[in-house]
């Protein structure tokens, strides 16, 4: 209004309209923003959820983890009617279920333990702990399967898994048109779940499995020994998918760092000791999250509340009791043994007293690779740029991943519920404890992974049956034809107790059971 | 005489006497000057009521402040400038033996179309709130703006008597600043001028007395007042405003401190779905609205319902839900108009009372007087129809011909705002616009620099075809 005012001059109505037009765009906006976000509250409550389970056990192996995200999640129903579909690609002979790879499968469950559910407008599944850390025993051959939460999943073949979906992406048959027919005659389709299926799932998870593939087509090619049940390589999916490392570039021995799946109970006393087979974190809740981004999970996915109702659960799940009878006279002769020959590396495994432990003993700490002896590959595989990367997860918040280091040997590692957790050494080489205690020239070259029948006497599980019940076992070998140590699969080291009597081998293993 | 209390004269407590008891009742027209100096036009259109045989006229909305004007092109009375004017106006009428009472008004907030001098200052009103029809804005007045526009109501009654008019009405219905102090419904003040109906009512009160101190107590002053508010008409979740008891209340104030009469009428707002009550021509709107689509916050809203199919029927229920059926409209304001004088007659029997509100049936006017529900009526549309509706009807006993009664369809009110005022009402021209527009158009007649030879327009016959020339 005055003079050298540059303002634009506006009517009263003007000014007024002016205030109206911004207090309504005001308004529009605050209903927006209040309607996404009670939108987006209602879709993570009613939507984007995952279903969950009142029972710490049934959370453990069906609940979710957050690897049933949208991305690396699979469809349920597409995932259910795969091994109908595409019975060829599965293992020769095997039942078209997820159990032709080692899965186990409660009854009443739709689906196997180790797989979570999310709705997300439709069904998807994950990959959770039990996926690798649940399995079965049985006493004998016809006897009912008894499921040991946190015990490796030796019968798991996860690598089988894979290809099997791989080997079901590539098919020509994996088309919205094939599949449609099967989902629908299995699953009661909404027109919203039809529509996305066909459009958007479907379409979508070939060409995520595809993409994998290709990332880990290594793995694959030939010469190179197959990981077979209750062995997974660790990081070699790591620097193939989450780090888009050039796999075909890598140096061979980086390549081969197969290892067996570990017991998780117990994880409170563990918490400080190096952890992980070469020790490479100290951090339980590291080691965790590293775990569950190679399950599936991504740093936005990651389910944190629900991992850490499993993590604090874990932290004094105790190791189960060896079921079968034992010969108390023989174990307490055993102990002596332990002590004399195992103690100094692996400790009392009482963890009440392991304060004294980790003082007096080497329990959780490294021997170096040239002391040890056991198959490198695995040591070999965690890079210095693993560990670099290793430390870019959930950068930029708390949970960041900063104790990855590059070791010199592998872990000694407490031999709490060691019964179960055959076949022995890092890289599941060695079938039975009491093999174990052979020089490792006179270990099994050759023998059957996979079988839940328990060797009550050599402490481990059966590995000299081929196929029982129509189930064929995977042949694991540890030297090629030629007799040289397969990558990965070598069976040498750890020659601690080899000397010992036959006698007192039989003693240390009895003792070895109760622990 | 079958309408004898019509012509029966009527004298007012001021003196001035009127020889029937029919008044023009205010309406305006684009006649005049942007600036707000008078036309001749101004003086043709009065007059030709005058010469129809009215017994008085009350004024176009006059402005006592360029800043209380609703729309450029009426005459105001801001200045002493504006007095030779007034007087022509004035003896123009009084020719006809016709009384002139000159409205002194001020439309506060209800500005249709500021003006460039008022566009960037915002309108006056009692409250800051926005207008909610067409979203007219208002600053609410400061004591000294309220010391001044009582100032200049008091200067516009000098001014008319100056001018030698018989009298002046304040301006207190119908929405305008009067009303906008007196409405419980707009009124929203804290001060002295808001809250109680006393202090809504304290700023008419002081014109009243500024008038009273200017002109002295003879000076014809009377007073249009809206019986009641009827502010949630259109929407019903607006308040009611002002109830009659609280107008009644009003009135006997107002003649405590000297007004002479009373005219009733009704609404908060101008127009009001009762006040012209009738039609509201949506296919006029759309013409002529577009003339205020920068005057509100609501305008464009208003015009695109307006040119909605879909929401002209919403619009048309809000407006129609509270009025009466078309054969009630004619003297739909006489209950209050009654309650009123009943209310002032109890202590001054002296003071007559006007009342307004489609009257045109010289039986219905003759009756109404004769029960004693008014004094007398002020009639505009239905004289805009029939500017002789006395002379040419009631004084000779007969009632205007159906074809030619004012259908109260509002067309005349949807015009003003871009065209000359007049009647719009095409059948009541059996349907010859030609003939409708010249009607409207004899209002420039004469023209203010007239040729030598003067032919008014009406006196032209009709217009030859064209001849068709063949070689």
């Amino acid at each position: 209004m005055r003079p050298g005012d540059d303002r634009p001059l506006l009517t009263a109505v003007e000014e007024a309209r002016r205030r109206v037009r911004r207090r309504r765009w005001m308004i529009v906006l605050a209903v927006l923003a209040g309607a996404s976000i009670a939108g987006y509250l209602w879709f993570r409550r009613n939507v984007d959820r995952p279903v969950d389970y009142a029972d710490i056990g049934m959370h453990f192996k069906y609940g979710s983890i957050g690897s049933d995200n949208p991305v690396r999640g699979i469809p349920i129903a597409i995932f259910k009617i795969l091994p109908k579909a595409f019975p060829q690609h599965l293992p020769p002979g095997a039942p078209r279920d997820y159990t032709a790879f080692g899965f186990v499968q409660e009854p009443g469950q739709e689906l196997p333990i180790g797989f979570s559910r999310r709705r997300f407008v439709i069904e998807l599944a994950g990959l959770n702990c039990a996926s690798c850390h649940t399995s079965t025993v049985r006493e004998r051959p016809d006897a009912d399967p008894v499921v040991y939460l946190g015990m490796p999943s030796h019968t798991v073949n996860l690598q089988a898994l894979f290809k099997f979906f791989f080997d079901c992406a590539a098919d020509q048959r994996f088309t919205p048109q094939d599949l449609m027919l099967i989902i629908e005659a299995e699953t009661r389709l909404n027109p919203v779940e039809r529509y996305l299926m066909r459009t958007q799932a479907i379409p979508q998870m070939r060409t995520v499995l595809l993409a994998q593939r290709d990332r880990l087509a290594y793995m694959f090619e030939p010469g190179r020994a197959p990981a077979g049940p209750g062995r997974v390589d660790t990081f070699g999916p790591y620097k193939a998918i989450q780090y888009r490392f050039p796999m075909t570039h890598l140096p061979a021995r980086e390549l081969a760092g197969t290892s067996d799946f570990p017991s998780i109970w117990n994880q409170a006393p563990r918490e400080g000791l190096q952890l992980h087979w070469d020790g490479n974190n100290t951090s339980v809740r590291e080691r965790n999250f590293s775990a569950a981004f190679g399950a599936g999970a991504t740093p936005a996915t990651v389910d944190i509340p629900r991992m850490n109702r499993i993590a604090d659960w874990l932290r004094d799940f105790p190791a189960p009791r060896y079921p079968f009878p034992v010969d108390a006279a023989l174990a307490a002769q055993g102990e002596g043994v332990y002590r004399r020959e195992c103690y100094q590396c692996h400790g009392a495994n009482d963890f009440g007293a392991n304060g004294r432990d980790r003082r007096e003993t080497q329990v959780g700490r490294v021997t170096k690779l040239a002391e040890i002896g056991t198959d490198p590959h695995r040591l070999w595989s965690f890079t210095p740029e693993v560990s670099v990367h290793q430390a870019t997860l959930m950068a930029g918040t708390v949970e960041r991943l900063r104790h990855f280091r590059v070791t010199d040997g592998y872990a000694n590692l407490p031999l709490d519920g060691v019964w179960l957790r055959a076949p022995y050494l890092h890289n599941g080489s060695v079938p039975t404890l009491y093999d174990l205690l052979k020089p490792a020239d006179q270990r099994p070259r050759a023998f059957y992974r996979g079988n839940d029948v328990y060797d009550q006497r050599d402490a481990g599980f059966v590995h000299t049956v081929a196929e029982q019940g129509g189930r064929r076992f995977f042949l694991h070998r540890t030297h090629d034809d030629g007799g040289r140590p397969l990558p990965a699969n070598s069976n040498q080291g750890h020659e601690y107790g080899t000397a010992l009597s036959e006698a007192e081998k039989r003693q240390l293993v009895e003792y070895l059971k109760t622990l | 005489m079958p309408f004898d209390p019509i012509f029966r004269p009527l004298t007012f407590p001021s003196g001035l006497t009127v020889k029937n008891r029919v008044f023009r009742s205010n309406i305006s027209g684009r006649f005049d000057n942007y600036d707000g100096s008078g036309n001749q036009a101004r003086i043709n259109w009065e007059t030709k009521f005058a010469r129809g045989g009215v017994g008085a006229i009350i004024s176009s909305f006059a402005p006592v402040s360029i800043r209380g004007r609703i729309i450029p092109g009426y005459a105001t009375i801001d200045g002493d400038d504006k007095i030779p004017f007034w007087r022509a106006v004035g003896e123009s009428v009084h020719r006809y033996d016709c009384r002139f009472i000159l409205q002194l008004s001020h439309g506060g907030r209800q500005q249709d179309v500021a003006g460039v001098e008022n566009q960037m200052r915002g309108a006056l009103s009692s409250t800051g709130e926005i207008e909610t029809f067409h979203g007219l804005v208002a600053k609410a007045m400061t004591a000294a703006e309220i010391r001044q526009t009582v100032e200049d109501f008091a200067q516009g009654a000098r001014r008319a008597r100056e001018a030698g008019l018989d009298g002046v009405e304040l301006h207190g219905a119908n929405g305008y600043l009067i009303t906008q102090f007196l409405s419980s419904a707009i009124n929203d003040r804290t001060d002295e001028y808001g809250g109680s109906l006393e202090n809504r009512a304290r700023f008419v009160m002081e014109i009243v007395r500024a008038i009273r101190r200017e002109v002295g107590p003879d000076f014809h002053l009377q007073m249009k007042i809206s019986a009641v508010d009827d502010d949630n008409a259109i929407f019903p979740w607006q308040k009611r405003g002002n109830r009659l008891e609280d107008s009644i209340q009003v009135c006997r104030w107002l003649v405590q401190e000297g007004v002479h009469a009373l005219h009733v009428s009704t609404g908060s707002m101008f127009p009001h779905p009762r006040n012209p009550m009738g039609g509201f021509p949506i296919d006029e709107a759309v013409r002529w609205y577009d003339l205020m689509l920068s005057s509100g916050v609501h305008t464009h809203r208003n015009y695109f319902i307006f040119r909605s199919k879909l929401l002209r029927p919403v619009f048309k229920y809000l407006w129609h839900r509270t009025q009466e059926p078309p054969e009630k409209i004619e003297g739909a304001n006489l209950a209050h108009a009654r309650a009123i004088r009943d209310a002032v007659h109890a202590t001054n029997p002296e003071i007559p009372v006007l009342c307004t509100g489609g009257f045109q049936t010289g039986s219905v006017i003759s009756e109404a007087i004769e029960r004693g529900d008014c004094d007398a009526v002020s009639i505009a549309r239905p004289l805009l129809a029939n500017n002789d509706l006395v002379n040419g009807f009631f004084a000779q006993g007969r009632e205007v011909p159906q074809e030619k009664r004012c259908t109260y369809c509002n067309r005349c009110l949807m015009n003003v705002l871009e065209n000359p005022m007049g009647c719009y009402e095409l059948s009541r021209f059996g349907g010859d616009y030609d003939a409708m527009i010249r009607e409207v158009m004899t209002v420039f007649e004469p023209k203010p620099f007239p040729p030598a030879e003067v032919i008014p327009l009406t006196d032209l016959p009709p217009q030859a075809a064209p001849v068709e020339v063949r070689p």
